[in-house]
């Protein structure tokens, strides 16, 4: 073993599932999510205290930001692919006006719930084909779309409002049920299935692998084209479903000109959530929890009365600073570093990388040695020293070969300088 | 064998056919249904009241070029129209020029953020700008304090860039041809030009070839920007009233003129006389539709069947194209 280990080659750990890691968990993202709502909830607290208190404020914050929670589950799966899909308010709004209009034609409710989400897993469908079949960009397609879907709504309806919908739809936007917004435990009843579904399932794993490489994920025997497909059908169906939230929260009526942006809020809830829209990144909880964050959000803004408009532009910049901050990480830090320290040097910043690497193993080997209790005293401190000596002399050599070549680089510049200078 | 394609074949085989020939079989369509279509006075209106979005089309398919894609310069106009109006409302005196370079100014300013975090930050493009479309609008809206302008407030100097004739065209129309030929210019005879083509097609080689990309797509996001800020302020100078609500949604016909003209969103292909012929044929599809009496609550669903059709139809000519491609190797072979 011991031998092993002198060797110093980084062996790569292949085990794929890791410990669980206190430290590792509290600065996870969804982690983050979390705190930033509690923040926003301190907020809420110290500056409207009695109204925070007071019996139904949060249950109403909840509900206010539950009608696009269906729409959230579903663009998961989308980002998931690397797609986008900017049409769902639209697909939204055309499965609101299927409901509508049977229930005005006075079918059954059940049935016209069932054809409204029918109708959203057929638009979903009309998206997925062009974009999985034909080979479209997914952009394009949903943009198109989004502007056919509504056209139709506008066709059909004119400016007429549909109001006849079945009573169960504003129950569930504004009734709790033992002081939880009914809403809400529809919202993580279904978060727990896309939980299943994404994490657990065949299916869910076939997403992943297709967002991270879609020509690997083809050759590695899974159909492509049909995934996406049926991932744009659940779209479709979830906007179906969306549309009894969205219409119970409007008050049981439903216009051609409703619910625009909200697709992009939705996307902009997954991405807070941490789920990339470069594919193949991201879990569900993340936008649940970021779903909440954005309803208390909106609405503790609204009561430090910061009208409808500066809220956007909040919004805006919460998006922006929440996609930065993973890209902030290591890599953009490497390059600060190698332009002001290393002088854009990069032998410099190979030899000063490298130095920092055997320090550290050397490091760890001292404190390795320090708990060794098969050794005597002696022993100890004389290998710990030797190990300090390699330490200092191993930097030093670092030290003085980066100023050998700063002092030659400095040297070139000038002499180029010259050079044209003489020119 | 390619070299010696007779005049005929070359044409029909040129991307621009299909679209000259849709622009024509629409133009005859129209005559058939509403002759009073075919007035010089209504053409040129028509092509007046959509310069705007010839404008936008310019900017946005230099971003998409770069395979990204900007959905913010709805907003930007909106801020742009505001900043110059409120200002142009306050300070009568001031010559319209200035207001042209200050929205040219703001424009820049906001394809510059935009730039920045897509090109230095390495944001998704769609991601940053729709995060920089909820900024931009907000400002927008705080600038205005929800105030509406109306055309007795607006000074001579500074509708006469919209609205003023110059030998038989309104000078919009002008600076729209202006801005057409310094694009064709810039994008085909520069290196600048040549070098958002070159990140599009292959960001890898043309990295290895020494393009900074991140400098490239700043400069098509900033320029988009300043084109969009150019199209506030002559919208407001077109239509002489103003509010923060101006622009709504122009980001998505500036790209369905982009696609109609063929400008792959993946990148690296597009030319401008691809986006002029896709911005006539949306002006006159715009105009039709509003001519036809009821038919203006179709407008929406003809445009979004019209993009899907032409991006299936682009698809199809693509694997057509390759098919024979194959087929004129392999015979080779």
């Amino acid at each position: 073993m011991s031998g092993e280990k002198n060797t110093n080659v980084p062996v790569r750990d292949l085990s794929v599932k890791q410990g669980f890691k206190l430290s590792k968990f509290l600065v996870s993202w969804e982690m983050v999510l979390i705190y930033i709502l509690i923040l926003i909830n301190l907020v809420l607290i110290a500056t409207r205290t009695n109204l925070y208190f007071a019996p139904g404020t949060i249950q109403a914050i909840i509900q206010s930001g539950m009608d696009v929670c269906p729409l959230v589950l579903g663009m998961i799966l989308i980002l998931m692919l690397g797609d986008i899909d900017v049409s769902v308010a639209s697909t939204m709004i055309f499965a609101s006006m299927v409901t509508g209009l049977c229930c005005q034609s006075g079918m059954p409710a059940i049935i016209g719930v069932v054809l409204g989400i029918g109708a959203g897993a057929l638009c979903g469908a009309f998206n997925g084909f062009f974009v999985a079949y034909i080979g479209m960009p997914a952009v394009i397609v949903t943009i198109a779309t989004s502007m056919l879907f509504r056209g139709v709504v506008k066709i059909i309806l004119d400016v007429n409002v549909l109001k006849v919908f079945p009573s169960f739809y504003t129950t569930v936007a504004w009734t709790n049920i033992a002081g939880i917004p009914l809403s809400l435990i529809l919202f993580l009843v279904m978060g727990a299935g896309f939980v299943f579904l994404l994490q657990k399932s065949r299916f869910g794993r076939k997403l992943y692998i297709i967002g991270n490489n879609p020509t690997c994920a083809q050759y590695s025997g899974i159909d492509v084209k049909k995934t996406k497909l049926i991932v744009f059908v659940i779209m479709g169906a979830m906007c179906g479903v969306a549309s009894i939230f969205f219409v119970g929260r409007m008050g049981g009526s439903v216009s051609s000109t409703m619910g625009t942006g909200y697709e992009m809020t939705a996307i902009a809830i997954c991405v807070l959530g941490g789920v990339s829209t470069n594919g193949g990144k991201g879990k569900v909880y993340g936008p649940v929890i970021a779903t909440l964050i954005m309803a208390f959000l909106t609405y503790t803004l609204g009561l430090l009365e910061v009208d409808a408009n500066s809220r956007k532009i909040v919004t805006g910049f919460i998006l922006i600073i929440a996609v930065l901050i993973p890209n902030v990480n290591r890599e953009l830090l490497a390059s600060m570093k190698l332009k002001f320290i290393y002088k854009g040097n990069k032998n410099i910043e190979a030899l000063n990388v490298k130095t920092a690497a055997e320090v550290k193993a050397l490091k760890e080997s001292i404190a390795e040695a320090k708990k060794d209790t098969s050794l005597n005293e002696t022993d100890k401190a004389s290998k710990i020293k030797k190990a300090e000596d390699k330490i200092d002399s191993l930097q030093k050599k670092c030290k003085k070969q980066t100023e050998l070549w700063l002092r030659e680089q400095r040297e070139d510049e000038k002499k180029a300088k010259e050079r044209f200078a003489a020119k | 064998m390619n070299k010696n394609k007779s005049m005929v074949s070359k044409i029909t085989e040129s991307r621009n056919f299909g679209l000259v020939l849709g622009l024509v079989v629409l133009l005859i369509v129209a005559r058939i249904i509403t002759p009073s279509m075919y007035s010089v006075n209504s053409i040129i209106n028509m092509l007046q009241n959509n310069a705007v979005y010839g404008l936008l089309a310019v900017g946005e398919m230099m971003v998409i070029i770069t395979a990204g894609i900007d959905i913010s310069i709805g907003a930007t106009l909106s801020l742009t129209g505001v900043v110059c109006c409120r200002l142009m409302a306050e300070n009568p005196g001031v010559p319209g020029i200035v207001w042209l370079l200050l929205a040219l100014v703001i424009g820049a300013l906001c394809g510059a953020f935009n730039g920045i975090l897509v090109g230095y930050f390495k944001m998704v493009p769609m991601i940053a700008t729709l995060g920089t479309m909820y900024i931009f609008r907000g400002f927008s809206f705080l600038f205005s304090g929800g105030q509406w302008w109306f055309p007795h407030q607006f000074t001579e100097g500074y509708m006469a860039f919209a609205t003023k004739k110059i030998a038989g065209l309104p000078s919009i129309l002008w600076i729209l041809i202006i801005v057409f030929v310094l694009a064709i210019i810039f994008l085909g005879y520069t290196t600048k030009g040549r070098r958002i083509y070159a990140i599009g097609t292959n960001k890898e080689s043309s990295q290895v070839a020494g393009i900074k990309e991140a400098k490239v797509v700043f400069l098509a996001m900033t320029l988009c920007g300043m084109l969009a800020g150019l199209s506030g302020m002559l919208y407001t100078a077109n239509y002489a009233t103003c509010s923060y609500m101006i622009g709504d949604a122009y980001e998505m016909t500036a790209i369905a003129i982009c696609i109609l003209g063929g400008v792959s969103i993946v990148g690296g292909k597009g030319k401008v006389d691809g986006v002029i012929i896709g911005f006539l044929m949306m002006a006159v599809i715009t105009y039709f539709i509003s001519l036809l009496p009821g038919l203006s609550v179709w407008s929406d669903a003809i445009q979004g069947a019209i993009i899907i059709a032409a991006v299936a139809l682009n698809k199809f000519t693509e694997r057509s194209a390759e098919k024979r491609a194959l087929k004129e190797r392999s015979a080779l072979i």
